[in-house]
């Protein structure tokens, strides 16, 4: 996206995303999903409902699962984002990426990144859930795919190969 | 005797599924070009009115906008019978009245506000047998009642059963609007090159709808058109025959920009195509010894204002009904009308789940009035291996229909009393079923059967192509699209199976027009077993070559693959290294297929028989789903793991559906009033049961290492599955989907005021 000219109205935030620094120039309604996606090509974050509904576009804010799409850039600025693009870099990401494939847990995959970021910050608080504790966790995330029962098991299985190592 | 299978069978990983974890995998909306500029869609805010005047100038100058797009701009031709690229006519509250594309996705949507449009309101309509009325307003210029004509299918004489029939039977049964509501929304991205144009877009079918479509809308020959889908966020049925595309190439054209347009949720759920509601009157005569002798569906489908596959859906409608139980005479006429309600189109398993809920309701009352268990029922009747009683009508030679209607037609394979007697027992349906109504107290269990037939999986034409390369790889190129029900993986076992080669040889490349032959649509579960079959036979004949060429550089006549050797036949000491014959051979070996599917002889079909226990409290009318069975007749599983994750997944998604899930309109205004997620309520990942998956039933003769259609076939019979539940826990009969707690209430109430 082109970067529009400051006498637009527009503001300069340094937003913090992935542990690099970005100064960039937005309009305060823009939200930090659309800077993530538009301005820094961070795709990893879906839009699927633009109101925090559906849990498409979670990311990390100082470690806490959160919509980007409610979020301003404005807002978010100040703040440590950490976006699926940098949570793979983790090791402990390597267990959930393989436990998902094993599990077979999502189908489209459209949502599974969002799952994927807030089952890395599920089992980080909780490294042995029940099953049930893991449902209320994410129970804002939608799975159209109706992979909910394969989702389930990958987090499980995630959590598990976690402990063991 | 058959070979064993090393591929097809197992559970081979999801390709592509560790790349969507991470976030790597790029959906059309991910994708960006240099240059490229945003756009938005100005909707109609009326059910129906006519642009008499559109003032574009304000919206011109403002910060950052390229161009705006009108109907004066789309002077070519239709992207559909019923729909021009932009039309002065709007016919629904969302239609399409303009588009802006800037620099920006803001500055576009400012613009939109800018758009002075002088709207001529005309009169609406938007219940469907007041659009069929003779005075109702017109939403197209033919009448509402789409084609014409309605649908007329029929087998034996219908008046000669009932007349014979010792008692008939009838319901009036009711469907709302269902959204498929993929997680993606609808986007396209398109860029010209000179002449040419390149469109990424949400799709199903690059080659057989997206190309001609835009081809017309766009005035250019298809060979100019290069179309690409590079992930797909959930087809289910849906994500075409929209305007969005046309759209957006026609602003890339006028700006010289790259432009790419996403739809928002609300968008999609308007704007995007939704299964429409029905309404569908079911007779059933029978005999005195309890058999079918007559069966009469009349259905009438609101397709709202612009029908796409509409007709298609109307048309399976009639499917269950016609065809799932043995009777000489059977007839569906339906009719589908044009409202000014959003556009309808298709929806997984298109009408079929409507019209099964219709007949596997009735039937259970049938069953509960003659006073036979529902299971033994179906067990008795069920349309048999041998087809339907009657003669064929098909002309010798001529391809069989695969939403059969004739009798005197067998099935290739039918496992439809497996999946009922393998369901049952795993259900303990003898063991734990009670008569209905006999439950008591707060919370009341009941169990329900429900059975599905659906089309077995015949595309119209098939091609592929399949390349071993020297590197030892294998590259198989299909036109059709992985719409995200893992397509890839599924096609890749059975060519890795027919090459004898391991899986992690074999690359594939779908869904672009420029890189793969023609393919058909991903629609009516078709995939595996047309495409499929076109991969088999395309790898069958690229490994004889290769063989021919490792018998050639033997010297000897025939060669075979053992392992990893070749062997010349009849001579065990003499052979080859695969790798060796690779290096020599003089060039790539390639093998291709193109086939129509289908058979002269034989009805392809799938089964299904699903087994649902429910606990419904009648104070308030919730139900809940406590257990759920659905065994299934796809043929042979080519990946059981995928298998079940999509017959557990469609399950689900048409467990929310019977419960919950409706998208209301407000017919004062023609808004749509819940087109979010917080208000439309889908299966979430609190409430959703356990769903046990069998397949019982064997390979099937025709089918690509005998694998049959899976996509849809799981979400024909939920509707009627969880309504028999109800009926055995609480005594009371629904006829409506979705089973609100106030539908529930309703029915409780309304059978406790004809019992006073």
């Amino acid at each position: 996206m082109n970067e529009p000219k400051p006498s637009d109205g527009t503001v300069e935030i340094h937003l913090q995303v992935n542990g690099h620094t970005h100064a960039l120039r937005v309009e305060p309604r823009t939200t930090l999903l659309e800077v993530l996606r538009e301005r820094l090509d961070l795709t990893g974050a879906k839009p699927a409902c633009d109101r925090g509904e559906c849990g498409a576009c979670a990311v990390l804010l100082d470690e806490q699962p959160v919509n980007a799409c409610h979020w301003l850039a404005v807002q978010a600025a100040g703040h440590a984002i950490v976006t699926v693009e940098g949570l793979r870099e983790r090791p402990e990401f390597r267990p959930l990426q393989e436990a998902f494939v094993a599990q077979d847990g999502g189908q489209c995959g459209y949502c599974t990144p969002g799952f994927a970021v807030a089952a890395y910050a599920a089992l980080r608080d909780e490294p042995d859930p029940n099953p049930l504790a893991l449902r209320w966790a994410l129970v804002g995330h939608i799975c159209r795919c109706n992979a909910y029962e394969a989702i389930l098991a990958a987090i499980q299985d995630a959590g598990g190969r976690m402990r063991s190592r | 005797m058959e070979s064993p299978l090393h591929i097809v069978g197992t559970d081979a990983l999801r390709q592509g599924l560790a790349e969507k974890v991470r976030g790597d995998a790029r959906y059309t909306a991910d994708l960006k070009r240099p240059g490229m500029l945003y756009g938005r869609i100005l909707r109609c805010p009326h059910p129906h009115a006519r642009v008499r005047a559109i003032d574009t100038a304000a919206a011109e100058r403002a910060p950052g906008v390229h161009a705006v797009l009108t109907h004066h701009d789309a002077t070519h031709g239709r992207i559909d019978a019923d729909l021009a690229a932009l039309d002065p006519e709007l016919r629904y509250v969302g239609d399409e009245v303009a588009a802006v594309a800037a620099e920006t996705p803001a500055q576009a949507e400012d613009a939109l506000a800018l758009i002075r449009v002088d709207y001529e309101v005309l009169p609406a309509v938007f219940d469907a047998r007041e659009a069929l009325a003779p005075d109702a307003p017109a939403v197209h210029p033919g009448g509402n009642l789409v084609d014409g004509q309605r649908v007329i299918v029929e087998r034996g004489d219908l008046a000669r059963g009932f007349a014979e029939a010792a008692q008939v039977f009838e319901g009036t049964f009711r469907t709302q609007v269902h959204g498929p509501v993929g997680m993606e929304t609808r986007a396209a991205l398109a860029e010209w090159e000179g002449d040419h144009v390149t469109v990424w877009k949400t799709s199903r079918a690059v080659h057989a709808m997206d190309r001609p479509a835009l081809s017309r809308a766009l005035g250019i020959p298809p060979e100019r058109i290069r179309v690409i889908c590079t992930n797909m966020g959930g087809g289910f049925g849906n994500k075409d025959e929209s305007r969005l595309a046309s759209i957006v190439a026609l602003l890339a054209r006028k700006t010289g920009r790259p432009v790419r347009i996403e739809y928002g949720r609300a968008e999609e759920f308007i704007a995007g195509r939704n299964r429409q509601s029905t309404e569908n009157h079911l007779r059933i005569g029978v005999a005195a010894d309890g058999a079918p002798v007559a069966i009469e569906l009349q259905s009438v489908m609101n397709a709202g204002s612009y029908v796409a596959s509409g007709r298609n859906v109307t048309r399976r409608i009639g499917q269950g009904p016609v065809y799932l139980y043995r009777c000489p005479n059977a007839r569906f006429e339906g009719a589908t009308a044009y409202t000014n309600r959003p556009p309808g189109g298709s929806f997984r398993g298109l009408g079929a789940p409507l019209g099964h809920f219709a007949l596997e309701v009735l039937i259970d009352e049938i069953a509960e009035h003659l006073g036979v268990d529902p299971l033994d029922y179906r067990l008795r009747y069920q349309v048999p291996p041998e087809g339907q009683p009657g003669q064929r009508t098909t002309p010798p030679g001529q391809h069989i229909p695969d939403e059969p209607v004739e009798g005197g037609v067998p099935f290739s394979s039918n496992g439809l009393e497996a999946c009922l007697l393998a369901g049952a027992e795993r259900f303990g349906w003898r063991e734990r079923r009670q008569p209905n109504g006999t439950a008591t107290g707060p919370r009341r269990r009941g169990l329900g059967v429900a059975m599905g037939v659906y089309k077995g999986g015949v595309g119209r034409e098939a091609q592929a192509l399949v390349r071993i390369a020297r590197d030892g790889k294998a590259h198989v190129a299909v036109g059709v699209v992985d719409v995200g029900q893992g397509s890839t993986t599924i096609l890749a076992q059975i060519a890795a199976e027919a090459l004898q080669m391991p899986l992690e040889r074999v690359e594939m490349t779908m869904a672009d027009t420029a890189h793969t032959p023609p393919g058909h649509i991903t629609a009516g579960s078709s995939t595996t077993f047309s495409t499929g079959n076109a991969v088999k036979l395309a790898a069958e004949s690229a490994r004889n070559r290769l063989l021919e060429h490792a018998a050639a550089m033997m010297g000897v006549a025939n060669a075979e693959l053992q392992g990893d050797r070749f062997v010349a036949r009849g001579d065990e000491q003499r052979s080859l290294g695969i790798g060796e014959v690779l290096e020599r051979l003089p060039e790539d070996v390639q093998g291709e297929a193109t086939l129509v599917v289908g058979s002269s002889e034989v009805i392809v079909n799938a089964f299904a028989a699903h087994f649902c226990e429910v606990e419904v409290e009648p104070d308030s009318g919730r139900i809940r789903i406590v257990r759920y069975v659905a065994a299934q007749d796809s043929g042979r599983i080519v990946n059981p793991r995928m298998a079940v994750s999509q017959v557990s997944g469609g399950v689900l998604q048409f467990l929310g559906i019977a419960l919950r899930e409706e998208l209301l309109l407000d017919e004062r205004s023609g808004v749509t009033l819940n087109p979010s997620f917080l208000e439309h309520k889908s299966t979430a990942f609190v409430d959703f049961p356990p769903i046990e998956v069998l397949f019982p039933a064997g390979p099937d003769p025709l089918g690509p290492f005998g694998a049959k259609a899976l996509g849809e076939p799981p979400v024909v019979p939920v509707f009627a599955a969880v309504a028999n539940a109800v009926a055995n826990a609480i005594g009371v009969r629904l006829h409506e989907v979705p089973f609100t707690p106030k539908r529930v209430l309703a029915a409780i109430n309304a059978q406790q005021g004809s019992a006073r």
